[in-house]
């Protein structure tokens, strides 16, 4: 931390921020597709749709995931308070002297 | 009262009064896209903004995150250089909102301190490469970075359901959008409310009220600057909200969830990283790449250079005000010179909110079409335009 600018912690940045910051959003709109496919409202290659149960469920499978997601954001921005009120150091809260 | 009890009265007042800008100066930054894509009514977005504001501030607890710290020499700080510091920031929050920019609150606030030091003691009072590396540069790359990722992920995201009738998608679409936005509006509580406590913790360190080994500021700050940021969010930024909602790009739920979960991961991360950056610099390059990234979209670059520009000049600016600020309340000195000051600053306040005044804008015109610049347009010829542009379909 030397130096005017930390060029690993910029790489580190954009590289995490492009797995989370793009990478959820592109997990539920894939999500939003397949369950489309999944109730018969679009077909995946120009046939007919048709009803398929298991679209549906991988579907919700990528939604819960992003909702996960959403709680660990929630977890991390409420994690000084967490650790300081219970003692539960969680997602790298930082410990206090 | 002796002198150094009014000046904390004082202060504190003032801090308050900063924290209140910083709520409706940074509304826009998690809400203009849910207000712009119709995924939220106006009002339903700054009342749920302002309770996670609230619940955020409440959240802070590190009394270390003072600010301007590693910016200015903290033994050379007095109330009166947090004082003037204070109205720099506020003068140029209130500035920029009756021209619409979104102009970072923290950069103002820093300007404004910046300022005030330089006056009082001179160019060895600031910590200049702290300057530099921890507010200049990340406030340079946070825009390029946010606007990288919501380009990536609004490309994707339009790529994923192209085919799908829009009607299918909207409603998903709407839910993520505002779970992202919440994200974005609780790290701001958390983050901003935390700025205005450093300020009143030291000011009351200063004057001998607390103690620097207590750990967390006293109850009633912690309330009041929650309060006070939950106030400001809820009356809404509407200039700043029109501008990063309609003026940047026209905004649908796909882009909006893209540019709000770049901007949540992008601030999120960076602080893990031990940055703070600006969310303002961040929600508005998230913007401008969710205009990159939708396939024929157009950008108003002109409305971002406007912004990119406003950047530029916020630390110098509210520096100067710092300064000025600094120097009246300075040589006239004492509580007349407190007074004056504040005096000057609730003057100056009233003239811009009369100004702002002429041509309002609110809850009912702030999604009205943009005509090339903020108040163009949304004065009351507008219904009648409307009207016969629906008449005629």
């Amino acid at each position: 931390m030397n130096g005017w600018i930390n060029p690993t912690a910029v790489f580190q940045i954009i590289v995490a921020g492009l797995i989370i910051g793009a990478g959820l959003p592109a997990l539920f709109s894939i999500g939003v597709r397949l369950n489309a496919e999944g109730v018969g409202v679009v077909s995946h290659d120009g046939a007919a749709p048709q009803k398929n149960p298991m679209l549906n469920a991988v579907s919700w499978v990528l939604f819960a995931v992003v909702f996960a997601a959403v709680i660990i954001g929630v977890l991390f921005i409420a994690r000084d308070f967490i650790a300081h009120n219970t003692g539960l150091y969680l997602l790298g809260a930082p410990h206090k002297k | 009262m002796d002198l150094q009890l009014f000046l904390l009265i004082i202060v504190v007042v003032t801090a308050l009064a900063f924290d209140f800008t910083n709520g409706f100066h940074d509304t826009g930054n998690a809400m203009a896209t849910s207000i712009a894509s119709g995924a939220l009514g106006p009002k339903t977005a700054v009342t749920l903004s302002a309770s996670l504001n609230l619940v955020g501030a409440f959240l802070s607890t590190a009394v270390a995150a003072t600010i301007a710290k590693g910016l200015v020499d903290a033994g050379l700080v007095t109330l009166e250089i947090v004082f003037a510091g204070l109205v720099g920031g506020i003068v140029w929050n209130l500035l920029t909102w009756l021209l619409g920019i979104p102009s970072s609150s923290s950069h103002a606030l820093i300007g404004g301190i910046v300022g005030a030091m330089l006056a009082a003691v001179g160019g060895h009072g600031v910590i200049w490469k702290g300057l530099v590396s921890t507010v200049l540069i990340p406030a340079m790359l946070a825009p390029f970075i946010a606007g990288l990722v919501a380009t990536i992920g609004t490309w994707l995201v339009y790529r994923a359901v192209k085919g799908v009738p829009e009607a299918r998608t909207d409603r998903g679409f709407r839910y993520g959008q505002i779970g992202s936005a919440s994200l974005v509006s609780l790290a701001h509580g958390t983050n901003d409310a935390q700025k205005t406590m450093g300020v009143i913790f030291l000011a009351l360190i200063s004057y001998g009220a607390a103690s620097k080994t207590d750990t967390l500021p006293p109850f009633w700050v912690i309330l009041s600057c929650a309060a006070a940021i939950a106030a400001g969010t809820y009356l809404g930024g509407w200039r700043v909200i029109r501008t990063l909602g309609k003026g940047l790009v026209e905004i649908k739920s796909p882009q909006g969830m893209a540019a709000e979960t770049s901007s949540a991961a992008i601030i999120l991360l960076s602080s893990h990283f031990g940055y703070s950056l600006s969310t303002t610099h961040v929600a508005t390059g998230s913007i401008l790449g969710s205009g990159v990234g939708k396939p024929g979209a157009e950008v108003r670059w002109g409305v971002a250079g406007r912004m990119a520009a406003a950047w530029l000049i916020t630390l110098p600016s509210a520096a100067i005000v710092g300064a000025v600020t600094y120097f009246i309340t300075h040589l006239i000195g004492g509580y007349a010179g407190a007074a004056v000051g504040f005096l000057l600053l609730v003057a100056v306040a009233g003239a811009i909110w009369l100004q702002s005044r002429k041509a309002p804008i609110d809850s009912k015109n702030v999604n009205d079409e943009w005509e090339g610049s903020l108040t163009a347009g949304t004065s009351e010829k507008v219904p009648a335009v409307k009207a016969e542009s629906t008449s005629a379909v």
